[in-house]
């Protein structure tokens, strides 16, 4: 098992990709479009779109109100709320409500212990780094009353391990050697080995060991539990209390709730749209009180209504042209990128800022290395910065001893300087993106062949078995550990990992051993920091931008401003939720 | 009757038989499947392969399909694969909420539709007679999803009179005139729709008719107007009428897929497009079947209709022996 740890999200990232399939269906409404064909713009300075993009209204500093409903509208309806099975956005934002996580994430990603945080403290790591000590709340209770105990934190690690119970999350604990239980509050979970992204894994929710032990594993994902409210016992703020499939969810806050900190909205509804344009229509007249996800197109409307908050900072996403280094996918066995040059090339001749301003609308930011920009292991200058520049790739084509054919197209060694680049159908933003990459590198003699693909399809065909020349693609970074080994090490090939590129670089390979190999933070940054610099010297990707998407949120949402919603945090609309009040 | 009934409906049976093993082929032939939706990135190629087995899809697409034909008869449809709901649970009450939206509209725009049809077949290109050719043209070119947001714009946003969206306020379930508010919008775009067709299908099918040499016989007869228009022209002119309104009885069910997605209406049509993205087989399988039931009791009722308004139509006989 322990090879075949894929940790990235793919899900989300489909989720959001489903998403962009549905809004296809209606796209007709609002055709600005048309307007992604760049208008190429030599703009090399990236990081103006920092400061925009903070919230734009704090929230109301006055005194929090108990009662009132909050009503969030979200595209799609959850698959289930047991938290073993969550691999959805849908479900892993209704469980935000109603299970309490071991640890919580401050804002800057950091593992904490908040309030209504299970854990008493931080866990306490031996030296060795290869055990870590959970010691839970006294005052931590389920909702039927009994004590979230040690058995309950073994119960579920144990499940998701278990391959029978088909448990997404089952990599997360593959480290992990044994649990021994301490106490009726404590465990010690001993390692196989030091893994330093190990403490992410403990920001997760528990289940009830008294009401799953005794179901087979593989009869849980037949279990009640989770999709029907009346079964599912729950530790959270919010007790869940009514599911009206395809249209609605309830919660409640829940009288027996255990935290000091006791949440403000006294009703939470879930609303569910088929349609982002209603979606947005029903924020603007106050139907609901938050979208998390405003279409591009819309922004702008949206911006112009009165009372509506908008929260437009980039997420935990970037998007990139990924390039496959296995010739059995290309014809005649020739790969035109396969030289560093020729991707370097490509990175300068992409008009990268012209994407971000006129495809994203400014809700994106540049990135050259697969570290999100302002996180601990952001890389800054050490990442190679591709300006846009059609001088400097023609150059380097030129070393690398491309000519240009008849067609205007380069040439060498008889083969074309063409691939094709494929991406998921529907999805609006990266047909545009698409349509600028081919025009920009026309403009260098490269020809992009565009191939759009439904995505289950995509994936089936593609990505899994790693067949393809490039792609356009998404990675969503919902743990904010930079440990990125399972994407681009050559341990993780298809299909045991997410390396579909089937890129290899040996350096790199042993930059990301050494990199979770210690639990110290500062030498982990500089191994980070070297990794970037190989990476985007190195280019197995372009890396693009890091985006999100815009969330609106209504008149009547209040909140302090240390408890305002935070895009770059998984579910971070929701974030600090239960400080929240609606007047 | 009785007769042409039973053999009918044999036919039928087979028909859906056929129906569902085309469909179920092509449902699985389609790329990508519900364990590929899953796709996690914890999920290794082994634990891929337990959960395929364990929801059956690893065995051959017969013994598949069989297992889906045995369970159907037995009156299951099965489970979602991704949280093990039944799907009747799912499925019944969309199609019992797409009925109502569509019923409302359809009958209404026949309502509007025939007699205002037949109204301008007796004085063509009169007044009346162009503005439906003006609303015709409205309705069958102009999208109804996009009629839908104009009309959201100006009723429940500018003028805040009705509700945006859904079948129901919230907590006002049951309440009918809280659905009817809720109707007014998608009702009045899908009948736009249906309204441009109807009214110019009886408009011309009556004028073809009014042209008929026996209808200038009774006129010569001298019959009164109204019951040559009534008596004589409408039982012959309704019959192509009857073959378009059975042909569009499916869609009853089917649904108007963008307006209920613009309206947020809890239908069908929005299922089975979410259905599809994330290869949800026995719900899919569910619908097709729900669906071809509706084409074969369409085509089943225009039939009888044609009997009832046309005498010439003697069903289940051989032509001769009728005669």
């Amino acid at each position: 098992m322990a090879k075949k740890r894929k940790r990235y999200w793919l899900s989300l990232f489909m989720v959001l990709s489903l998403f962009g399939a549905l809004l296809a269906g209606c796209g007709g409404s609002k055709t600005e479009s048309g307007e992604g064909n760049n208008k190429p713009q030599n703009t090399n300075q990236q990081t103006d779109n920092n400061k925009q993009g903070e919230v734009e209204n704090t929230g109301d500093t006055g005194t929090p109100k108990d009662g009132g409903t909050f009503t969030f509208s979200s595209p799609s309806d959850i698959v289930s709320i047991n938290p073993i099975f969550i691999n959805d956005t849908p479900s892993a934002d209704t469980e935000l409500l109603i299970f309490a996580k071991v640890y919580d994430l401050d804002r800057a990603g950091n593992l904490v212990v908040e309030p209504w945080s299970l854990a008493e403290s931080l866990p306490e790591i031996s030296e060795d780094g290869k055990t870590y000590t959970v010691k839970l709340k006294e005052a931590a209770t389920w909702n039927d009353g009994k004590p979230v105990s040690a058995d309950d934190l073994i119960f579920t690690i144990n499940t998701i391990s278990n391959p029978e119970v088909g448990a997404p999350g089952i990599s997360q604990y593959d480290k992990v050697d044994k649990i021994e239980k301490v106490d009726e509050k404590t465990v010690k979970i001993h390692m196989k080995e030091v893994y330093a992204p190990f403490g992410y894994a403990l920001n997760f929710s528990l289940v009830p060991a008294h009401v799953l032990k005794d179901v087979p594993p593989t009869e849980l994902k037949k279990s009640k539990y989770g999709v029907d409210p009346a079964q599912t016992v729950t530790n959270g703020p919010w007790k869940w209390t009514e599911w009206k499939q395809k249209q609605y969810l309830t919660f409640e806050a829940d009288p027996s709730y255990w935290g000091e900190v006791k949440p403000h909205i006294g009703k939470v509804i879930y609303k569910i749209y088929a349609d982002q344009n209603t979606e947005v229509q029903a924020l603007l007249k106050g139907d609901v009180d938050t979208v998390t996800s405003i279409p591009l197109t819309q922004l702008d409307a949206v911006k112009k209504q009165k009372g509506i908050t908008i929260s437009n900072k980039p997420g935990a996403s970037y998007e990139f042209i990924g390039f496959n280094f296995d010739k059995n996918n290309f014809k005649d066995k020739f790969i035109p990128f396969e030289s560093q040059k020729a991707r370097q090339a490509i990175a300068h001749a992409l008009n990268r800022q012209g994407m971000v301003d006129n495809v994203l609308k400014g809700t994106a930011i540049l990135m050259n290395a697969p570290f999100l920009p302002g996180s601990w292991a952001d890389p800054g200058d050490k990442a190679v910065n591709y300006a846009y520049d059609i001088e400097a790739a023609k150059k380097l084509l030129a070393e690398d001893g491309w000519v240009a054919g008849k067609d205007g197209i380069l040439e060498k060694d008889g083969h074309r300087f063409s691939f094709e680049l494929q991406y998921n159908t529907g999805n609006s933003r990266r047909e545009q993106v698409t349509a600028i990459a081919q025009q920009s590198l026309k403009e260098v003699g490269i020809e992009l062949i565009p191939k759009a693909i439904d995505f289950s399809a995509w994936a089936e065909q593609n990505l899994t078995p790693g067949k393809f020349e490039a792609i356009l693609l998404g990675w969503s970074l919902t743990n904010p550990d930079p440990d990125q080994e399972s994407i681009f090490s050559s341990n993780y090939f298809p299909e045991a990992g997410q390396n579909m590129g089937w890129y290899k670089n040996e350096k790199l390979d042993q930059l990301w051993v050494d990199g979770y190999s210690t639990v110290d933070q500062n030498k982990r940054k500089e191994v980070y920091a070297e990794a970037a610099q190989e990476l985007s010297t190195d280019l197995p990707y372009v890396f693009l931008y890091q985006y999100g998407t815009p969330q609106g949120l209504g008149p009547r949402v209040k909140y302090a401003e240390e408890d305002a919603p935070e895009p770059t945090r998984a579910h971070g609309y929701f974030f600090h939720i239960i400080k929240w009040w609606v007047e | 009757m009785t007769e042409y009934l039973v053999r009918r409906l044999l036919q039928s049976v087979l028909v859906l038989f056929l129906i569902t093993l085309v469909a179920f082929g092509l449902i699985h032939a389609a790329p990508g499947g519900p364990t590929q939706i899953m796709l996690s990135p914890g999920l290794s190629p082994e634990a891929l392969k337990v959960q395929a087995h364990n929801l059956g899809l690893d065995q051959p697409l017969h013994i598949q399909y069989i297992r889906w034909l045995g369970d159907m008869l037995k009156g299951d449809l099965g489970y979602t694969f991704k949280n093990n709901l039944p799907v009747g649970d799912i499925l019944w009450p969309t199609v019992g909420n797409t009925l109502v939206l569509m019923a409302v509209a359809w009958l209404l725009s026949l309502i509007i539709a025939i007699p205002w049809g037949i109204y301008n077949s007796t004085s063509a290109y009169g007044i009346s007679d162009q503005v439906a050719s003006f609303v015709s043209y409205v309705g069958f070119a102009m999208p109804a999803f996009w009629f839908g947001i104009l009309l959201q714009e100006l009723f429940a946003l500018k003028l805040n009179l009705l509700p945006l969206s859904d079948m129901w306020t919230m907590g006002e379930e049951g309440n009918i005139g809280n659905l009817i508010l809720h109707l007014l919008m998608p009702v009045t775009v899908l009948s736009l729709g249906f309204l441009a067709s109807y009214v110019k299908y009886s408009r011309s099918s009556m004028l073809e008719v009014l042209d008929q040499d026996y209808i200038r016989t009774a006129r010569a007869k001298g019959v009164p107007e109204r019951k040559v228009v009534f008596r004589h022209a409408l039982r012959n002119a309704l019959i192509p009428i009857i073959t378009v309104l059975g042909l569009d009885l499916p869609i009853l069910v089917g649904g108007a897929t963008l307006t209920e997605r613009v309206f947020n209406w809890p239908g069908m049509g929005r299922l089975f497009i979410e259905m599809a993205l994330a290869r949800e087989y026995s719900v899919l399988m569910a619908i097709t079947i729900v669906t071809a039931v509706m084409v074969i009791i369409g085509n089943l009722v225009a039939d009888i209709l044609y009997a009832i308004v046309d005498p010439r139509v003697q069903l289940g006989r051989k032509g001769g022996r009728a005669a």
